[in-house]
């Protein structure tokens, strides 16, 4: 029988520097740990890019050398890890599991994650990918040199043919990377069914919760095909296989197919979060409840189911039937449909609301246009008919960098500004928040938009060089990156000013009354141990379904 | 969460204490567990969904060897969400049954390993009290047999003060000597 205890007391010594971040199961731990590791890799990663935009600043080959000769190699080894380390290691790391490993929990009033030394685990395998991915990045590879250059999606033959041991660790690092995501997706989906505060029902729940909830849905059912074919790949590489090779009866075109499964829905894994994050912001400072909470919750339900369906319109080049591109055609158009209704019910949230525009509010508009811009440019490439032409165009590059390096990236700033004083309990100066927000805004913009000119133009992507008339929209295109990259070098003096000297914040919901899920309700950051104690009703249902 | 009833579906069904012939039916019996806020229909349905959305990319290319190749990937990760659902299950089975009868008052625990912890006094002598100085708040706990127990204590603060009040009834309704 459980005693009584005598008087309150506290069982929990607080842990050593080691204890407390190597040895973590506490969520909230485990969240700033992904947020911190995904923004190293980001920058590895984004360095690359610069790189990569330095090289097209001007046609003809001016860095990437290799003995006076041009290096195609490095090119593609950059392209490929750039890819790979934000599709794996950035972005969905830094949405699912940083901020929804910190802030899903709190917003049902859990405790903690069900299965927390599993969450413990998820991140030392996603730390271990990441780490696979470095380590393939500087192991012998093709051509006799260091890296694999066979793009992210590891298409065969390219990914079975590619020398060296740099391609088996890069497939370890995404077989590590997913299999943590998957113990997370079931940690997370485990902890949202089951550990929801009293009275919470399904249709009561905060909207960033059913947006990490949707995401690990989406990468328990995708996830394990990506898992079976990059395993394929590996016993094509190394057991004499063919799977993937047509001398044996394989079939390469099946490859792409499977990839595709995942790598679709991989993209809503990505903006699905930020959906959700987006979902409070707009709210809290149009000073309104979020507009039909809902259609909402279905529209990204809707969006998630979707995402399965449409995969091959990836690949209406690969001689597919014109019924089939006939039906992916259709198919992805209808996902328009739940997009628009999120995208208005945006807008009218913020209609006769009474809107401040701090901070992760302009992250939350630029985030409204370049989703929507990225969003437009995908119903045009999703013809199957125009995307003969624009098909590895930069065309495709600035239509995948407007949803996913603009609307995704756009969503963690507008997380980190909203949370960052919850989470550390310091606020960032205001002004330089603004600043980033314009800097990256414009940056952004400048980089991006014209390469859809550049697609029109006819200019394929992938190349480490091109002729005199793509120049003028490549150089602007590189001077954008760079204003970018000023931008992200801003941020990080910004957050580490934050940090160290911030304005300490008291106030629990300091974004006002509007800001009132759970989290709000606690100090600053919040304690060691959260809703050991379940919250009651009237803690979070101050305004029905918001 | 707590229930009133006179059949134990939890701590109680296995124990000889509460096969009381002897005192005939306890006067009032509750049993108290932990919050869960997916019911078992809604866990099957979570798995049979997630069993059939793995299906459908693995089902038509069963018979080739990317088919099966694939299938252990599906069949494991559906596996894998049922065991971690399970264990979540179990550790939520937890639960406390108070028992009541005229000369005896009896609390029986299972933890979620399945072991069985038991108190019992005479409820002429229980005090019951809800105090504010313990680690949760409104802290309920139980004297009686020179000792004191807590009782709900994963309840939440208003849930416990319902049970305080659900004992304290049913303690005034026990006949004095």
């Amino acid at each position: 029988m459980a005693d009584a205890a005598a008087h309150a007391h506290d069982d929990h010594a607080k842990p050593g520097f080691f204890t407390r971040w190597f040895m973590s199961t506490n969520h909230k731990d485990i969240g700033i740990l992904y947020l911190f590791t995904a923004g190293i890799v980001g920058f590895i990663s984004v360095c690359m890019t610069v790189f990569m935009r330095l090289e097209l600043m001007e046609p003809g080959v001016q860095y990437m050398l290799l003995d006076g000769q041009p290096n195609g190699h490095l090119w593609n080894v950059m392209i490929t890890y750039h890819g790979v380390l934000m599709m794996f290691f950035v972005v969905i790391p830094a949405l699912f599991g940083g901020f929804g490993n910190y802030f899903m929990p709190l917003m049902i009033g859990a405790p903690d994650m069900s299965f927390p030394r599993m969450n413990n685990l998820s991140y030392w395998m996603y730390f271990t990918g990441c780490a696979l991915g470095i380590v393939s990045l500087l192991s012998p590879g093709g051509n006799g040199q260091l890296g694999s250059g066979v793009g992210w999606v590891l298409y065969a033959p390219l990914s079975t043919t590619e020398a060296g041991m740099s391609m088996d660790f890069a497939i370890f690092a995404v077989h590590v990377s997913g299999a943590s995501s998957i113990l997370g997706a079931i940690n997370i989906i485990t902890t949202f069914l089951n550990m929801r505060a009293p009275g919470m029902t399904l249709h009561k729940t905060p909207l960033f919760a059913w947006s990490i909830f949707v995401t690990a849905f989406l990468i328990l059912l995708s996830l394990p095909v990506l898992a079976g074919a990059i395993t394929m790949l590996l016993t094509d590489r190394n057991f004499g296989t063919t799977f993937f090779d047509p001398a044996g009866g394989g079939d390469p075109v099946l490859y792409q197919h499977l990839l595709w499964f995942f790598g679709h829905p991989e993209v809503y894994m990505i903006i699905v979060p930020g959906f959700g994050i987006i979902s409070h912001v707009i709210s809290t400072f149009s000073k309104k409840p979020i507009f039909g909470y809902l259609p909402m919750v279905y529209a990204m339900v809707a969006i998630g189911v979707l995402g399965f369906v449409v995969w091959a319109h990836h690949m209406y080049t690969t001689g597919m039937s014109v019924t089939q591109q006939s039906y992916f055609m259709l198919a992805t158009m209808v996902i328009a449909v739940p997009t628009g209704v999120k995208i208005f019910s945006w807008i009218a949230t913020m209609w006769g609301g009474s809107i401040e525009f701090k901070t992760p509010m302009l992250w939350a508009f630029g985030f409204l246009f370049l989703f929507t811009v990225g969003g437009v440019t995908g119903i045009v490439l999703s013809q199957a008919g125009v995307d003969r032409a624009y098909h590895d165009t930069y065309y495709v590059v600035a239509h995948f960098h407007y949803v996913m390096s603009l609307g995704a990236v756009f969503c963690i700033f507008a997380g980190i500004y909203y949370w960052i004083g919850k989470m550390s309990g310091r606020q960032y100066p205001e002004w330089a928040g603004k600043l980033h927000f314009w800097m990256m805004f414009i940056g952004a913009n400048v980089t991006f938009f014209p390469q859809h000119f550049l697609g029109r133009q006819g200019m394929p992507r992938r190349y480490i060089d091109y002729p005199e008339q793509f120049a003028f929209w490549n150089y602007i295109s590189s001077i954008g990156a760079f204003i970018s990259f000023a931008s992200f070098l801003f941020f990080i003096g910004v957050i580490f000013y934050t940090l160290r000297w911030g304005q300490k914040v008291t106030e629990k919901a300091y974004w006002g009354e509007h800001a009132d899920t759970l989290e709000w309700t606690l100090s600053n950051p919040p304690p060691e141990h959260t809703f050991e104690t379940l919250p009651t009703q009237d803690m979070w249902d101050k305004h029905s379904h918001h | 969460m707590s229930d009133q009833q006179n059949h134990n579906e939890r701590a109680g069904e296995d124990s000889p204490a509460l096969s009381n012939s002897e005192r005939g039916a306890p006067i009032i019996s509750l049993t108290i567990w932990p919050h869960r806020s997916l019911s078992r229909k809604g866990f099957r349905n979570v798995i049979l969904l997630t069993a059939v959305g793995l299906a459908i990319p693995i089902v038509p290319l069963l018979g080739s060897p990317v088919g099966w190749a694939l299938l252990p990937f599906g069949l494991g990760t559906v596996g894998l969400l049922t065991f971690f659902f399970l264990w979540n299950y179990r550790d939520a089975r937890l639960a406390e049954v108070l028992n009541l009868w005229p000369d005896r008052i009896e609390v029986i625990r299972t933890e979620p390993n399945g072991k069985i912890l038991r108190w019992e006094a005479n409820p002429y002598w229980v005090k019951v009290t809800l105090r504010t100085d313990g680690p949760v708040e409104n802290y309920l706990t139980l004297k009686g047999n020179d000792r004191e127990i807590e009782l709900g204590a994963y309840l939440s603060p208003d849930e416990r003060v319902e049970l305080r009040n659900a004992i304290e009834d049913a303690l005034r309704k026990v006949p004095r000597p």
